[in-house]
């Protein structure tokens, strides 16, 4: 890292001095000025959709905005007739649409779940930090409550972050069960960090593969459970009894390349967030699947969507090298000593302070030239991760942050001995689907749980929360399908003509058809046919519903 | 930018110097090549074999995080996942072994160890869960993404991570419920609590929110 040398001598000179300050304080009136000024949400990179139920209230990133106006990759003359008929159809295969699974495993409900990727490809197998429960000896469901609250702006749905709060302890009780591993003090009670605006140390980890650990075991869970999974088939439309109530969804098989239609009593979308949309050109910590596709599709079932404007853009993702641009540093580096250091060697603001104002301040230095520049054209500032091994011991870093460790050797980066260069990266969508407690969305028949609903975060999610956000929700979720499941219906795509009239009205729509499924930038082909596959669909499930099974006529594009 | 020239299953793709295969791939409209999951070393969907033109060994590696070098060679190399075993209570080598007879069919060829893009010291763990040393083998599998390379290299049908998978969540599910420093509160002041935090207009709340922060209690 020649190209560094100059900055880094200077990060090195100020170290010992920086090892006893205080960390820099920010007023709330400041911290205001500085995300009004430099967070990528405030710059007005937005505007209204002109169709469905946001229509001209409120604003979306443009290239949001772009999708809710798209057509359905569905050809026009495509009628669904069902291939698989199931009681609960869970879309994702992350935490939340597991999660759901796994509480329908005694209910004797037949349930399927649909996964674009593979089963666990996801964001949840990404999660690094860890899960928010309050356990600690000053902590209280009351006091998590205030963090989120104060966290998300106060924009926060109090009644779903009171139900997130009240059920964090039965959460990490649930996860043990199933045999997650997280890590405990010698004492036996669970190591609790702290995470960027918790007022007590409250983030329970597995080192720093939390979400690792919890994506391999609900997984493996699922895999022996009585759910029918179904992987590599995307949801590409929602099915509705024209009355109102979703009854089902569109699947495309990416292996054998065609559409499988699903008729389900009840359907859970658990398809998470949007990072690959990659706002403003922005870098993603997020999987491949990241594309934002639930908000699309329930869209256009009538579904109001919350806080469509509000991102979260991770302080730490990585601006070198640039094989791992984008990619994060988990949060609780900092809360264990890293500190944030611009090019000139100082220390410009908290590094425990809200994840929106740390990321504004880091693009403020940028902006201001006070950043470090790659030989790749990116710049960033210096996160200062030898300081871990400095304050808490040699080897703390390599026995508690495996996971950075091993991802930086293989670029001759050793950061317990150098320090990381670190730039904002698109990491979580804070609004979506609005839903209720239960998890019901404004269309019957239709949950939703996890990354893809808006609402319980407010304008700004604390790290840990969404761990706990899927798992406790996608489980509420089930349930609440379960106790109301509604009468199987007939499967039409009466919503999607709909919205296909509306979409006529708009002239200047920018040709891209939605949900987008992958990232632009991977230029990946969405092609099938409407030919049926030869054999019975991959579960050998036998339809016998009142819509009857008739093969559409052949068809060529 | 510097480019570099690869080939992936056969066919000649151009990178740019320092860029993962999988990122290559993407620019040259191949991206279906190689199954991609997390694009973050995590999910282990992106398994491939490399090759060198300057006679350094071939290897297993992760095409999200494998950078293009002039003249590498890929290949993709998919792995089936294979049916696990539910875990158990009170986990021992005994009841390991019957959940997976292929246990003591260990050669200790040492493949599985050079395949593992994680650095578990794969076969070590074997033969620790073959001498009952199960706590370690969950230790050593923490940072397992399953990607199933062990198995996939191995002739003797051993089934490495999942046999670990087995044994971390016996593991984990027989621990109990762990000690929580949970301190009693009366069910009046935990209502009293959530009427503050709750009732008045967005600034009172907000307002309330915040003084709750500091303490942990209603500041009167
Ligand atoms: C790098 C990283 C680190 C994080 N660290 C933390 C942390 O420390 N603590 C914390 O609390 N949170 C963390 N988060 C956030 C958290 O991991 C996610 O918000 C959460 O796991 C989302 O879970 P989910 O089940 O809603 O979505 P996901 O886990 O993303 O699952 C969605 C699933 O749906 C699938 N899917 C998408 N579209 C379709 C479609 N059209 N049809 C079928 N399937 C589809 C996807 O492929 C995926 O399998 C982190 C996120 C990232 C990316
Ligand atoms: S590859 Fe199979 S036989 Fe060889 S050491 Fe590993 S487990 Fe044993
Ligand atoms: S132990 Fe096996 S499955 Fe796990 S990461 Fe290593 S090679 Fe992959
Ligand atoms: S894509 Fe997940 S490990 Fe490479």
């Amino acid at each position: 890292m020649d190209w560094a040398s100059d900055s880094l001598k200077k990060l090195e000179a100020t170290r010992e001095e920086r090892l006893l300050q205080e960390p820099p304080t920010l007023s709330d009136a400041d911290a205001d000025k500085l995300l009004q000024e430099f967070h990528p949400d405030y710059l007005g990179m937005e505007r209204n959709v002109r169709v469905g139920p946001n229509a001209d209230t409120c604003k979306f990133p443009h290239e949001l905005a772009d999708l809710l106006e798209s057509d359905s990759h569905l050809p026009q003359n495509f009628e669904p007739s069902v291939d698989i008929e199931t009681d609960v159809l869970i879309l994702g295969g992350g935490g939340a649409g597991a999660s759901a699974a796994l509480a329908l495993e005694e209910s004797g409900l037949t349930v399927h779940l649909a996964t674009k990727l593979r089963l666990g490809d996801s964001n949840t197998v990404m999660a690094e930090g860890g899960i928010q429960a309050s356990l600690g000896v000053d902590d209280s469901s009351r006091r998590h409550f205030a963090d989120a609250y104060v966290g998300g702006h106060g924009k926060n749905d109090s009644d779903l972050l009171r139900v997130l709060c009240e059920n964090s302890a039965d959460t990490i009780r649930w996860l043990g069960k199933l045999g997650c591993t997280l890590d405990c003090n010698e004492d036996g009670t669970f190591r609790l960090r702290s995470g960027g605006g918790t007022s007590v140390p409250r983030v329970l980890a597995c080192k720093d593969y939390t979400g690792l650990e919890i994506m391999r075991v609900l997984k493996d869970a699922v895999l022996l459970s009585n759910t029918q999974t179904l992987q590599e088939h995307a949801a590409v439309e929602l099915l509705d009894d024209g009355a109102g109530q979703v009854t089902g969804a569109v699947l495309w098989d990416r292996n054998k390349g065609n559409l499988v239609t699903v008729s389900a009593r009840a359907v859970i979308l658990a398809t998470g967030g949007s990072g690959q949309l990659r706002l403003q050109g922005f870098p993603t910590s997020n999987h491949l699947g990241a594309t934002g596709d639930g908000l699309v599709l329930a869209y256009r079932q009538g579904c109001k969507l919350l806080h469509g404007e509000s991102y979260q853009y991770h302080p730490s993702g990585t601006a070198y090298p640039e094989a791992l641009v984008g990619q994060l540093v988990t949060e609780s580096i900092r809360s264990t000593g890293a500190q944030v250091v611009n090019a000139e060697g100082e220390r410009f603001i908290g590094e425990m302070t809200f994840r929106d104002v740390l990321a504004a301040a880091i693009i403020r230095e940028v902006a201001e030239k006070r950043g470090a520049q790659t030989p790749t054209h990116r710049a960033g500032v210096w996160l200062d991760t030898p300081l871990i091994d400095i304050i808490n011991g040699e080897g703390t870093l390599r026995r508690q942050f495996p996971g950075i460790v091993h991802r930086f050797e293989r670029y001759q980066i050793d950061p317990a001995k150098q320090p990381i260069l670190i730039y904002p990266t698109l990491h979580y969508q804070n609004g979506g689907i609005q839903v209720d407690r239960d998890g019901c969305t404004e269309a019957k028949g239709l949950w939703a749980a996890g990354e893809v609903t808006g609402g319980l975060h407010g304008t700004n999610r604390l790290m840990g929360n969404s761990l706990l956000d899927i798992t406790v929700f996608g489980r509420r979720a089930a349930l609440s399908a379960q106790n109301d499941l509604p009468p199987r219906r007939p499967v039409t795509l009466t919503c999607l003509k709909k919205s296909r009239e509306q979409f006529k009205n708009i002239s200047d729509r920018r040709e891209v058809l939605s949900p987008q499924l992958f990232p632009t930038q991977a230029g990946m082909k969405v092609a099938f046919e409407l030919q049926k596959a030869e054999e019975p669909s991959a579960t050998g499930f036998n339809s016998s519903g009142p819509s009857t099974y008739e093969p559409p006529d052949p068809f060529s594009k | 930018m510097k480019t570099v020239d690869i080939k992936v299953a056969g066919k000649p793709v151009q990178a740019r110097e320092g860029e993962t295969v999988i990122h290559a791939l993407w620019a040259a409209g191949m991206a279906e090549s190689v199954k991609t999951g997390c694009v973050g070393g995590v999910c282990g969907a992106c398994t491939i074999t490399v090759r060198f033109p300057d006679g350094r060994p071939g290897r297993t590696d992760l095409a999200c995080l494998c950078t293009a070098e002039e003249g590498m060679e890929v290949f993709p190399c998919p792995v089936d996942p294979v049916p696990s075993v539910a875990p158990q209570a009170s986990p021992n080598a005994g009841k390991l072994r019957t959940a997976y007879p292929t246990l003591d069919r260990c050669t200790k060829c040492g493949s599985c160890t050079s395949a593992c893009p994680m650095s578990i010291p794969v076969m070590d763990s074997v033969l620790r869960m073959q001498s009952d040393q199960l706590s370690v083998v969950a230790e050593d599998f923490t940072t397992c993404i399953h990607c199933g390379l062990c198995r996939f290299v191995c002739e003797d049908r051993v089934q490495p991570h999942n046999m670990g998978m087995w044994v971390r969540r016996s593991i984990g599910a027989s621990l109990g419920p762990l000690k929580e420093a949970v301190v009693a509160v009366e069910p009046e002041q935990v209502e009293r609590e959530w009427k503050y935090l709750l009732e008045g207009n967005p600034t009172e709340r907000i307002n309330h929110a915040r003084q709750f922060r500091n303490s942990g209690g209603i500041e009167e």
